[in-house]
C-alpha cells in the first residue's frame, strides 16, 4: 500500500511517464472472422504501465474484439502480435484480468464464494484467499452482502462484485469491456467515481472499452477513437486532467468540455 | 394451499359416488367410490404387496435410467465421436414406441423383475440423456469465456461451471422421467407378469372385478405420487434456474 501511494504521488508529475515500461503493445493487429468479416484492420498502439486508457467507438466497431485479443481469448490474424509486459501473448495471461459487461457471477454461489472463485481456480493458498477476499469485500463496499446470492442483489452491487471476481487475482493489467454498460446512468456515474478512486490508489494499467464519451474523458489519461467496422484507430488523444479527479470539479473544467467536444466531433455526434 | 385441492378432490368424489346412482350406471362399469374404497381396505395387504413390487421395479429402472442417462449425456457431450455415432442412433430409437418392446423384454428377460425394470428404464432413459446434454450444452458462452480468462482448466470448468449450470435441466429431466418409469413398469407387467399392480389389474379385469381394478388404479396413483414427491424434494435442492 505504501509503495502504491508513493507511485500515485509521483505519478501526478507528467515526466514520470517517460520512464514507464510498456504494459501492452499491439502491433498490426487485424481480425477476420469465419466468413471473411473484417472486424479489425491494422490496429497499432502501446499502453505504458499504470496508464488508464479508453477505447471509444461506435457499437459494432470491433472494440470488444480488440479487448478479447488483448486478453488472449481471441488470436489476431497472422502478422499481428500482442505483447503483455513485453511477452508475446499466446492466450489468457495471469497478469491480465477482464471485467465484462455482463457480470459473470454464478447464481449458485454467494457473493463471497463468487469473489473467491478465481483465486481458488488458480490455487492461491487458502489463507491468502481469505485475506484477499476480505480486502475485496471491503474495498468494493459489499461486505454486508457477502452471504447473499447474485439474484438478491441490485445491478450496481453485482457489477461491484464482478470487479471483485477479477481484482482478487491482483492483475497488473485490467481490461474492462463496457463494465457499466448494463447499468442505469446514476449507478454508472457512481461506479465511475469509485473505479477512479480505486485506480488512483492501485494504479494498474487499465484498458477500458466504452461508447460513452464522458465516461472515457472522466476516467482516462488517454483516449483512442476507433472507426466504424472494420475497426481502425483514428485518433489518439491525451486527457490532461490532474489526479485525483473530483467529479464535480473535473466535469466543469474547460479541458473536460474541450475533450468531450472534440471526441464528439470525431465520432460524428455533433 | 392444501384446502383448495382437498375441496376439489372431495367434490369429485361426491360426483362419482352420486353419479352412479343418479344415472343408473351399471356397477361392473363404474362401481361407486364407496365400494372401491371398501375393496381397497379389504384387500389392503394384497394391494400393498403388489404396490411394493411395482414400486421396486420403478425405482430400479428409474435409477438405472438416471445414472445411465446422465453418463451417456456426459459422454456424448465430452466426446464428439459419440455425438456423431451414438446420438443419432438414440434419436432414431426414441422414435420407436417403447411399449412395443415389452413382449420382447419378456421373451428375453422372463416374467420376473428384470423385464419390468428394463421397461421402466427404457421409458425413463431418453429424457435423462436429452436433459443432461441440453443442460451441459446450455452453459452461457460468456461464463465459459470468463472461465477461460481466469485460466481455469477444462476439468475445473466442467466441475465448477458446466455441471452446476446443467443441474436445473437434469433435475427437470428427473421429474419428467419418473412418471414415464411408472408407465414402463406397468406396461411390462401387462405383457407378462404374475406380480405387481399391472398384473393385478389384468386379474381384476378377467374376473370382472371393476372395483378391484379401480382400487389398483388408486394404488398406482399413490405409488406414482409418492415417488414423484421424492424426486421433487431432491430437485428442490437445485434452486437456481438455468442461467
Amino acid at each position: 500500500m505504501a509503495a502504491s501511494a508513493a507511485v500515485s504521488a509521483a505519478g501526478s508529475g507528467a515526466e514520470s511517464a517517460a520512464v514507464r515500461q510498456t504494459a501492452v503493445s499491439v502491433r498490426s493487429v487485424s481480425k477476420t472472422f469465419d466468413g471473411g468479416v473484417l472486424a479489425l484492420d491494422g490496429v497499432n498502439f502501446e499502453v505504458p504501465e499504470k496508464q488508464f486508457i479508453s477505447v471509444l467507438g461506435p457499437s459494432g466497431c470491433g472494440k470488444s474484439t480488440l479487448l478479447r485479443i488483448l486478453g488472449g481469448l481471441f488470436s489476431p490474424d497472422s502478422g499481428g502480435e500482442v505483447r503483455i509486459l513485453g511477452r508475446l501473448s499466446t492466450g489468457p495471461s495471469p497478469d491480465v484480468g477482464i471485467v465484462f459487461q455482463t457480470h459473470n457471477l454464478l447464481p449458485w454461489l454467494t457473493l463471497e464464494a463468487n469473489i473467491r472463485l478465481a483465486a481458488e481456480v488458480q490455487r492461491i493458498p487458502p489463507a491468502e484467499i481469505a485475506e484477499r477476499t476480505e480486502r475485496m469485500l471491503e474495498v468494493l463496499r459489499i461486505a454486508s452482502f457477502r452471504l447473499r446470492y447474485p439474484h438478491e442483489l441490485s445491478g450496481g452491487m453485482r457489477q461491484r462484485a464482478a470487479f471483485g471476481q477479477i481484482l482478487i487475482l491482483y492483475p497488473q493489467i485490467l481490461l474492462l469491456d463496457e463494465p457499466f454498460g448494463a447499468l442505469d446512468a446514476l449507478t454508472r456515474d457512481k461506479l465511475n467515481v469509485e473505479l477512479l478512486r480505486l485506480w488512483e490508489k492501485q494504479k494498474q494499467t487499465v484498458v477500458l472499452i466504452t461508447h460513452s464519451i464522458a465516461e472515457a474523458v472522466f476516467l482516462s489519461d488517454r483516449v483512442l477513437v476507433m472507426s466504424d467496422r472494420p475497426g481502425r484507430i483514428i485518433a489518439d488523444m491525451p486527457i490532461n486532467l490532474q489526479h485525483p479527479r473530483d467529479p464535480q470539479i473535473v466535469r466543469a473544467l474547460p479541458e473536460f468540455t474541450r475533450c468531450v467536444l472534440e471526441l464528439s466531433r470525431m465520432m460524428g455526434v455533433v | 394451499m392444501v384446502v383448495d385441492p382437498a375441496i376439489a378432490f372431495l367434490v369429485l368424489a361426491v360426483i362419482w359416488e352420486k353419479a352412479v346412482d343418479i344415472f343408473g350406471i351399471k356397477r361392473y362399469l363404474l362401481p361407486p367410490l364407496s365400494q372401491v374404497l371398501e375393496t381397497f381396505w379389504a384387500l389392503r395387504e394384497t394391494l400393498l404387496r403388489e404396490s411394493l413390487t411395482t414400486a421396486w421395479e420403478v425405482v430400479l429402472g428409474y435409477l438405472l435410467a438416471v445414472i445411465g442417462g446422465v453418463a451417456l449425456g456426459l459422454a456424448i457431450f465430452a466426446w464428439p465421436v459419440f455425438r456423431r455415432t451414438l446420438y443419432p442412433a438414440i434419436v432414431v430409437f426414441q422414435g420407436l414406441p417403447k411399449i412395443a418392446l415389452a413382449p420382447l423384454m419378456v421373451i428375453w428377460f422372463g416374467f420376473g423383475l428384470s423385464s419390468k425394470v428394463l421397461m421402466a428404464f427404457l421409458f425413463a432413459f431418453f429424457p435423462m440423456v436429452i436433459s443432461t446434454l441440453g443442460g451441459l450444452s446450455g452453459t452461457p458462452i460468456q461464463l465459459l469465456e470468463h472461465f477461460r480468462a481466469i485460466r481455469a482448466s477444462s476439468w475445473t470448468t466442467f466441475r465448477r461451471l458446466q455441471v452446476p449450470s446443467a443441474l436445473p435441466s437434469i433435475m427437470d429431466g428427473c421429474k419428467m422421467a419418473m412418471p414415464l418409469a411408472v408407465i414402463g413398469a406397468v406396461a411390462g407387467e401387462f405383457v407378462g407378469s404374475e406380480k405387481g399392480l399391472g398384473s393385478l389389474i389384468l386379474v381384476a379385469n378377467a374376473n370382472a372385478k371393476t372395483d378391484l381394478m379401480f382400487a389398483a388404479l388408486i394404488a398406482i396413483s399413490i405409488v406414482a405420487g409418492v415417488l414423484y414427491v421424492f424426486v421433487e424434494l431432491v430437485a428442490k435442492r437445485v434452486w437456481w434456474r438455468a442461467l
